[in-house]
């Protein structure tokens, strides 16, 4: 494997049974990520580019083919197992933010820690820094219910980078928010890519949010087509 | 933050739901506490029995007496230890509706046949040599705040003196103590010669007769030894264990208790279905937020814990909420029902009773939402949401 | 006005065609609605019965005479002098035999019940001709009256029903002493039924009472007072009685079972209200399940009150629904049932549950009170149910 590569889909196969028929998304996808690459990965409804992303985040499995992540296979993975791989290696960014409404956003961003073994000061200052990078530090006690759909969307972006993963998974991040809002938000992820190294891939259908990537795939019917002009 | 912390931020995130929701299991164990208190108490009789010791009644009912001379004709039995002998006084304080139990004992031999009841050193030999003394129950005497030295009046709504009047005095020598905290010691005693003695129709008859037998195995054959001998005279006799007679007198009762312990049981776990089914939608509306947890990384074990937790806690809440409350009404209804119902405990055993009902409707009400958990495929929740 | 309530009805119809998507929640209510109400009435129908066997026992033209103090005929003893004194007391209506009087022994015996196969004391009356003549609804449903002096007994169709070895020509050993059942009797339902009765000169007999009896009934002249026959006990130094009307008496008497009553209401109180918290729960559920449909209607113009009046009514229906069901229950299992138990003079007394309409309106009010509070604090919230929520996506 390529020192370079994060991620490596080596003829990757996947189908759905719906019923007795049997829904083929991906035959044969072959894919290299590369460290420290902002990927935005396009494409109209039933692309494929959310089971892609799906298979990347270890949430679902491939019926067929090898999925490399740095030098482990992981679709050989058992539930468990891959539950612990996302836990220490993925920061997941939802469209509608997915926090717990029952939790303020200092609580919604420590959930990820639970799953560590960092002592209480510890947690309490990564979730501080966390904050403070997104820019909410002064918002730390606030219920989701009590913030904007942007806010809402940096806590999660807080959430997902303060166990210090190496890979971000974005579905359609700006999905549900206004222009402005979902370009402070693309700022950051590049942020987070420029200045913390961070590797993002980005499912989205907003070509100007793909803007903010370094490369730009373009799925569709299960296969990489090339940019149209 | 740590998963307990989680568990009870989802069981508050609905003021609402869990005030009610607590509060109908709340409801159900102040019943089912309080209903086995009581049912405990009716038979704590029988609990308490001591297995070798018999009671010997007249044949045509228990209310019937028997000749004293039948006392020394039972102590020369084999296999008989102790014998002693007793009558129903009908006795009340002041009012009639003011019950105390009262009986007219033998006053050499009685405390042999209840070796349970403790009596301070020095007290029975005084009281036995004083005859208008009585002793009192430790639980009477706290029930009606009598000392001893006390001069009580006990009247009777079934016997008269020779002078005229239904009314008796006594001095109380003593109060005696159960061995154990579910003795009956709510009534008391005096010389049976002294009620002979004195009440209008006098009489060498005595109401019942109770003996011990030097081993338990004995029972059996020495209650019908007892009865074959006063077989075919002018009273004949029945002898059956301590146990059996407590038993038979509860059952007079009848199926009347057997119906009300029976509609109080079903309401109880109508109401714990009823919740129960509250409780399963409440988490299975949370899926969303199960296949988050999923994603970020947490194990569908830690998640099935969680759930499982969370119902067992919330049952754990409003349960021993209504089992302190059950203990508390309880408490207060003993000291009011005392004469009636002695035994009226909330003890240890319905409280362990309880407590396992507790868990196992948490696991039941928690395993239903923790398998879908459990089972929960991420992505499909996330089509769902 | 008008258009309140056809917009009612609208959300009425709405809501009920839309109950089958929160089936569970509204079985859940509707099951604790009617175990509420089958409890009540369980409760109910055993005191109701219970109290009217002993209350219908009672005649208000009889006196009843017990020595002083002893509150029921067992405690009681009066000499045959006390009754030939009381014989001659004012007020007593009189015929060709003397005054009409019965003066009665009370004895227990043991009876078996069919129900456990365990012992209970049963009441063996001993009385003569003139008092079985003295009971209104007394008949003979089988066999014949007892002869006087021998040792042959009726029985009450209570005791036949719940006791087992009284059955017509059997012979019942009690002690020593055997009788033989000739006959069988009713007396309308009440609680003479759960008697045996026997010759009274025998039962002093048999039972070594001398010339003693325990009570004594006199059957008082039309608009005669009863006070004269207490002046009269109270001024002569030989008598020491309680008398009071024989209807007084078992109603009295009857009041020893109305500690089920009363336990019956408490525990159907502190039920109702749990199935008050879970009819709730279900009711919240059901609004906020619905939040978005209330809010589309309002903003096409529905009024607040539809609203609430839409989802009071499903409380109430269901609720309802519910106690149709526990009154049915509660009829089927419990109206008409046999029980015996202890009854005041600690003998056993035999009688039927009886659900009356009127214990089955209380069942149907509670049902609807637990509807209405249940319906009213979730109706007020769909009421005010923002009319944006029409247009929030669902997340």
């Amino acid at each position: 494997m390529n020192d370079n590569n994060i991620f490596e889909l080596k003829q990757v196969e996947k189908s759905f049974n719906k019923g007795k028929e049997s829904i083929s998304i991906f035959e044969e996808l072959n894919m290299n990520i590369k460290q420290g690459e902002f990927l935005a990965i396009m494409g109209p409804s039933g692309s494929g580019k959310t089971t892609l992303l799906n298979l990347l985040g270890g949430v679902d499995q491939p019926t067929g083919g090898e999925v490399w992540f740095d030098d482990a296979r992981i679709d050989s993975l058992n539930e468990g197992q891959l539950a612990k791989w996302r836990a220490n290696n993925i920061g997941f960014i939802f469209q509608f933010y997915n926090l717990m409404p029952m939790l303020n956003a200092a609580r919604n961003v420590e959930l990820p820690l639970l799953l560590t073994n960092l002592s209480g000061s510890e947690r309490d200052k990564r979730v501080a820094t966390a904050l403070e990078l997104v820019g909410l530090a002064d918002r730390a006690k606030h219920m989701p219910s009590e913030m904007s759909g942007g806010q809402q969307q940096r806590v999660a972006i807080a959430r997902a980078i303060v166990s210090d993963p190496k890979l971000l998974l974005c579905d359609e991040p700006t999905g549900d928010l206004d222009r402005k809002t979902a370009d402070e938000i693309l700022e950051m992820l590049q942020l987070l890519n420029r200045e913390f190294g961070k590797t993002i891939v980005m499912v989205t259908h907003d070509p100007s949010a793909a803007k903010y990537a370094t490369h730009t795939v373009h799925l569709d019917k299960g296969q990489f087509v090339p940019e149209e002009a | 933050m740590n998963d307990f912390y989680l568990i009870v931020k989802n069981l508050t995130r609905k003021k609402m739901r869990l005030v009610l929701t607590s509060f109908a299991i709340f409801i159900a164990f102040l019943i089912f506490g309080s209903v086995m208190a009581l049912n405990n108490a009716l038979n704590s009789g029988v609990e308490m029995s001591a297995d070798n010791r018999l009671v010997v009644t007249n044949k045509i009912n228990f209310t019937q007496p028997l000749p004293i001379a039948y006392v020394s004709k039972v102590k020369s039995v084999e296999g008989v230890k102790d014998v002693t002998y007793a009558n129903w006084f009908g006795g009340y304080y002041q009012e009639p509706a003011n019950q105390v139990i009262t009986m007219a004992v033998d006053p050499d031999s009685y405390f042999d046949v209840y070796s349970e009841l403790i009596l301070e050193p020095g007290v029975k030999e005084r009281w036995q040599k004083h005859r208008t003394g009585i002793l009192v129950g430790e639980r009477m005497a706290q029930a009606k705040n009598w000392k001893v030295g006390d001069r009580i009046p006990v009247s009777s709504n079934i016997f008269s003196q020779k002078s005229g009047g239904h009314t008796w005095e006594f001095d109380i020598d003593g109060i005696f103590k159960g061995q154990d905290k579910q003795t009956d010691t709510n009534y008391m005693v005096f010389h049976h010669k002294y009620f002979m003695e004195t009440q209008a129709w006098g009489g060498d008859y005595v109401g019942w007769m109770i003996f011990t037998t030097t081993d338990s195995a004995l029972n059996e054959q020495v209650a019908k030894v007892v009865d074959e001998r006063f077989a075919n005279s002018a009273a004949e006799t029945e002898t059956k264990t301590e146990k059996a007679f407590n038993k038979a007198f509860i059952e007079q009762i009848g199926n009347i208790g057997l119906i009300i312990f029976a509609v109080v049981f079903m309401a109880f776990f109508i109401i714990l279905v009823v919740v129960g089914n509250t409780m399963v939608l409440a988490i299975r509306e949370r899926t969303g937020e199960i296949a988050v947890l999923k994603t970020l990384g947490f194990s569908s074990k830690r998640i099935f814990n969680m759930v499982l937790a969370e119902s067992c806690l919330l049952s754990f809440l409003g349960g021993v909420l209504g089992m302190l409350a059950a203990t508390i009404i309880v408490k207060g209804a003993s000291a009011e029902l005392a004469s009636f119902l002695p035994n009226l405990i909330l003890g240890q055993s319905v409280w362990l009773q309880g407590l396992a009902y507790m868990l196992l409707f948490g696991l039941i009400t928690g395993i239903i939402p923790a398998v879908s958990a459990l089972r929960l495929n991420i992505i499909t929740a996330f089509n769902r949401i | 006005m008008s258009s309140v309530f056809s917009q009612s009805a609208a959300v009425i119809s709405m809501n009920i065609r839309s109950l089958p998507r929160r089936l569970w929640m509204s079985l859940a209510m509707v099951l604790a609605s009617a175990v509420v109400v089958a409890i009540l009435l369980a409760f109910l129908a055993m005191a109701k019965g219970f109290e009217s066997t002993m209350q219908s026992a009672g005649a208000n033209d009889v006196a009843f005479i017990i020595r002083g103090g002893s509150a029921a005929e067992l405690n009681s003893v009066l000499g045959r002098d006390q009754v030939n004194l009381l014989e001659n007391a004012p007020g007593i209506a009189k015929d060709e035999q003397g005054p009409i009087v019965s003066a009665e022994l009370y004895v227990i015996v043991d009876g078996k019940k069919r129900s456990s196969g365990t012992k209970a004391n049963l009441p063996l009356r001993g009385l003569d001709l003139r008092g079985v003549n003295m009971r209104k609804n007394f008949a003979l449903e089988q066999g014949r009256m007892f002869t006087p002096g021998t040792n042959e007994v009726i029985v009450g169709a209570g005791v036949l029903r719940q006791f087992s070895g009284f059955d017509l020509g059997s012979e019942i050993r009690s002690g020593r002493n055997s009788w033989k059942v000739v006959g069988v009797f009713s007396t309308g339902g009440n609680v003479f039924e759960s008697e045996i009765w026997a010759d009274a000169k025998v039962v002093q007999n048999l039972y070594n009472r001398g010339s003693s009896y325990q009570s004594m009934r006199a059957q008082l002249e039309p608009n005669a007072d009863i006070q004269a026959i207490k002046d009269y006990v109270k001024n002569d130094p030989r008598l020491n009685q309680d008398v009071q009307t024989e209807a007084d008496y078992f109603s009295e008497q009857g009041k020893s079972l109305s500690y089920i009553a009363i336990f019956g209401r408490i525990i159907s109180t502190i039920m109702a209200l749990g199935a008050l918290a879970g009819a709730l729960n279900t009711m919240y559920t059901s609004v906020s399940d619905r939040a978005k449909e209330i809010a589309t209607l309002r903003a096409i113009g529905f009024s607040h009150m539809s609203a609430f009046i839409g989802t009071l009514a499903e409380a109430m229906v269901l609720a309802a629904l519910g106690g149709l069901f526990g009154v049915i229950a509660a009829y089927l299992f419990f109206d008409g049932m046999n029980a015996s138990t202890l009854g005041g003079s600690f003998t056993q007394v035999v009688f039927s549950f009886n659900l009356t309409t009127e214990l089955i309106t209380q069942g149907a009010i509670l049902a609807l009170i637990i509807g209405f509070f249940s319906g009213v604090f979730p109706a007020w919230r769909a009421a005010k149910t923002p009319v944006i929520v029409a247009f929030q996506s669902s997340h």
